[in-house]
């Protein structure tokens, strides 16, 4: 990718990758965050993980530095913030000190300054913020760090026992996706030894070799990891995406049981097949009223492996369309979707993004408030909307039920379809 | 047991960053490119803000309309950081002004470019010999030497100094100065209102909501109106309407805002003198007066003797207490007391305040350790900070409260359907 590729960012910007490490060590349980940075970049970074955690703030600290810090170093805010920490009776079992990216350049040696107060857990530090990249880059590189942190050598390999890799709990539904995601392995006979980032502790991030096989979802946020898992520890891994409807989630499993093979397929299977018979008599019923499910334009925009694995589910099993705009965050490779009409990264391909954004019109967008901005801003674009990420402003999330999986097959699908009639009614 | 403030935030300065400020500035002004000298990310501040102003917006009940101005970044990486990233810089320049032909760049600076020390003054010289073009750019570095403001004023002194040229008056009008959710926001719309009644036309808002020619007729304005609170903030608007008066005769009122009713009386009559129509300000007053008075009487008969608590977390150069204890005493609420916050980090700032709060009214004053047992008692909360403590009911009192009789008819509107309501949970209410 070339790196010189300007356009108009406000077509879609990620977080940055402060946020996206703070993301990673917050998905730990019992873990706790302090960002060595402007409060400014710690407030944006608190706010976008309140957003699926609400009292994150508890965990989430902040050093607070002032302009001088850049001159005479974040020694004296850095400890002061960790005296505060410990006198407020805080007890993490595990400490992760992140330098933002201004404070990352004047050459802090953070984890001695965290020593000399011989603090009672285990403390991470790195390097992070916008100069790493955005939320992926900064979710990655954590992950690495703390898993090299911590791994141990294989103390037994159980059968059908794997990790699975590149899911977060803050990125938008990411807990109820990361929690179907585990039912249906589980389901299917396989035993979860741990999930990064995901509500593993650290005493499973120590154990996390003791799993067979390491399943990649989001490969742009696992597969760093399960490359150097592999390297180091001869721990295989797959990368098999995000398993959007019944057909994706069924053809998800079978790849993975084509590699390490599982007791109980058959359930999960019996439960796609009669899923997939309500969810059909759903939209018959829903066709003799409303038509079928047509939109002229689709835009999908979100982060790589969930837009392209949701874009093929969407065509592929829930609407028809004349033209697909896939907008990714990331530059991955594709192998997840051969049905999308166009497919752009955000990043480097900004001219074409700001292109389609500027001309669409008839259109359903799965994406997040960021598009939907630019288009009611435009004035003129007639559009419907689902939210699949961050950020997200017009619409209430109170109840954890998967975009991912069998139950987010029916939970997407019936989104779409109350977005499709909402246009008939307003149209019509 | 202690009251627990939502957010724990010691730090009095470097406490934002001067690129959003400078984006604000200039956000919607047709024809410029903001240019952020900075990672890619730090853009998604800017552009995250603009999504929550979108949408505050309509949950005001009005609508942002039109769409921003390009923001590029330079995206500078970790291989700028160390050979510097004026080269990269000048490439992101000349992308610009090819693909927009932009009459006007303005350049922010990121903390990282202040860091490795880009000069980009010089690239942005070089630039505008080469392109015939003005291009903006500013001695703030991100949090570092200027925060939110320290972007906006001087994005605006810049503008004041490359655009604006004497031009012979239109009587009667007036330019409205800042932003306060631009010209669909309450701010703008109820001193538009007010003004209008006293026969004064607003011409525009300065700055981000015009275009480059119509900055250029700033100066034909009477008068300049700023949309103004209280605090260091308000110092900045005042110097720049004070340059703006002497170097263009650009009338204008320091030191009064229609915030709080008693406040907002005094400044529709300002406005009378400002513009020279006192008659019309007063018939104007009078006309407010009698409303509010309707107002109030439909307010008290649901906040008479209701027990109510204010709690106070913000230093006095950010937040008046004056104002909202007179609207406490006039919904006749049973004032059980005020609560000092453990946010004041000094008891200069804390003793500061007490001394205001002491000379309009003698309430007692209680700590966030004695306050406390206070709060279960208490129907209303009116707080500067999110309490933690679960199922009272708060009242979020902001930097910014809403102006003019509009705003102090929202307020009292806040706290009597907050006392309306019969849930248990409790959470924290917003004046909408």
């Amino acid at each position: 990718m070339s790196n010189e590729q300007w356009s108009n960012v406000c077509e879609r910007v990620e977080a940055c990758a402060l946020t996206g490490a703070a993301a990673f060590a917050a998905g730990i349980p019992g873990a706790e965050i302090l960002v060595n940075g402007p409060i400014w970049c710690y407030f944006y970074g608190l706010r976008y993980l309140e957003y699926s955690e609400y009292d994150v703030g508890l965990r989430l600290h902040g050093s607070q530095p002032d302009n001088n810090a850049i001159v005479y170093g974040t020694e004296e805010c850095l400890t002061k913030a960790l005296e505060r920490l410990l006198s407020y009776g805080s007890n993490p079992e595990y400490l992760f000190i992140e330098n933002s990216c201004s404070i990352s350049l004047i050459g802090d040696d953070t984890a001695g300054i965290a020593k000399k107060l011989d603090l009672p857990c285990p403390v991470g530090t790195m390097d992070c913020g916008g100069l790493v990249g955005g939320f992926a880059e900064g979710y990655s590189k954590a992950c690495l760090k703390i898993i090299k942190q911590f791994v141990k050598p294989v103390a037994q390999v159980a059968p059908g026992r794997i990790n699975l890799l590149g899911l977060s709990d803050f990125t938008y539904n990411g807990r109820a996706d990361r929690e179907e995601l585990c039912r249906i392995l589980t389901k299917a006979g396989y035993t979860i030894n741990a999930v990064p980032g995901g509500g593993s502790r650290i005493a499973e991030l120590q154990g996390i070799c003791n799993a067979r096989l390491n399943v990649v979802c989001n490969e742009e946020l696992g597969l760093k990891t399960a490359q150097y898992l592999q390297d180091k520890y001869k721990q295989p891994y797959i990368v098999l995406g995000m398993p959007y409807g019944l057909q994706g989630t069924k053809k998800w499993l079978e790849q993975l049981q084509a590699v390490l093979p599982c007791e109980q397929l058959e359930a999960v299977l019996t439960e796609i097949a009669a899923t997939e018979a309500r969810l059909t008599a759903w939209s018959n019923e829903l066709r003799s009223v409303w038509g079928s499910l047509w939109f002229d334009n689709v835009v999908l925009s979100a982060s790589s492996t969930t837009a392209l694995c949701l874009a093929q589910a969407l065509r592929s099993e829930w609407l028809d369309t004349s033209w697909m705009t896939v907008i990714c965050q990331n530059k991955i490779e594709n192998k997840y979707c051969t049905l999308a009409d166009e497919v752009y990264y955000s990043g480097s391909d900004g001219p074409g993004i700001n292109r389609v954004l500027d001309q669409v019109n008839d259109v359903l967008v799965l994406g997040s408030n960021y598009e939907t901005t630019l288009l009611d801003n435009r004035g003129d674009c007639s559009y419907v909307s689902c939210n699949i990420s961050l950020p997200v402003c017009d619409e209430a999330l109170m109840i954890a039920y998967p975009f991912a999986g069998i139950r987010g097959s029916a939970h997407l699908l019936q989104r779409i379809w109350n977005a499709y009639i909402s246009t008939k009614k307003k149209n019509g | 047991m202690a009251i627990e403030t939502k957010r724990f935030i010691n730090s009095r300065k470097s406490c934002s960053c001067s690129m959003p400020g400078a984006w604000r500035a200039v956000a919607y002004m047709r024809g410029v490119v903001v240019i952020f000298h900075s990672p890619r990310s730090c853009t998604h501040v800017a552009t995250t803000m603009d999504i929550n102003a979108h949408f505050r917006s309509m949950g005001d009940g009005y609508h942002e309309k039109g769409r921003t101005v390009p923001l590029v970044s330079s995206l500078l990486s970790e291989k700028e950081s160390i050979f510097g990233g004026t080269d990269k810089l000048q490439r992101c320049i000349d992308f610009v002004v090819q693909a927009y032909h932009p009459p006007c760049v303005v350049i922010a600076n990121s903390c990282v470019s202040g860091v490795i020390g880009d000069d980009v003054g010089s690239v942005a010289a070089d630039a505008e010999a080469q392109y015939q073009i003005p291009f903006i750019t500013l001695n703030c570095y991100g949090f570092l030497d200027g925060e939110y403001y320290g972007g906006y004023f001087e994005t605006i002194k810049n503008l004041i100094a490359r655009f604006m040229k004497p031009l012979p008056k239109q009587a009667g009008t007036a330019v409205l100065f800042g932003d306060n959710g631009g010209p669909w926001g309450h701010y703008a719309t109820e001193v538009t209102r007010l003004l209008r009644g006293m026969g004064v036309r607003v011409l525009s808002q300065f700055p981000s909501y015009l275009t480059l020619e119509e900055v250029r007729q700033v100066p034909s304005a009477e008068g300049m109106v700023i949309l103004g609170g209280k605090g260091k903030t308000q110092e900045g608007f005042e110097e720049i309407a004070q340059e703006l008066e002497e170097k263009f005769h650009i009338k204008h009122m320091p030191q009064i805002y229609p915030v709080g009713w008693s406040d907002t009386q005094k400044w529709i009559l300002a406005m009378g003198e400002l513009f020279q129509c006192q008659k019309a300000a007063q018939q104007v007053l009078e006309q407010e007066q009698a409303d509010f008075a309707k107002m109030v009487e439909k307010f008290v008969s649901f906040t008479k003797n209701k027990k109510a608590i204010l709690c106070v977390g913000r230093w006095l150069m950010y937040f008046d207490p004056v104002t909202v204890i007179e609207t406490m005493e006039r919904l006749q609420l049973d004032f059980l007391g005020i609560v000092m916050l453990n946010t004041f980090d000094d008891d200069v700032h804390r003793l500061e305040m007490e001394a205001v709060i002491r000379a309009c009214t003698d309430v007692p004053i209680y700590n966030y350790q004695e306050g406390s047992s206070l709060l279960q008692e208490a129907d209303i909360v009116l707080s500067t900070h999110e309490l933690q403590e679960p199922g009272i009911k708060q009242i979020f009192l902001p930097m910014l409260p809403k102006v003019g009789t509009k705003g102090e008819k929202d307020f009292m509107q806040a706290i009597q359907r907050t006392l309306c309501s019969k849930t248990q949970g409790g959470g924290i209410f917003y004046v909408k």
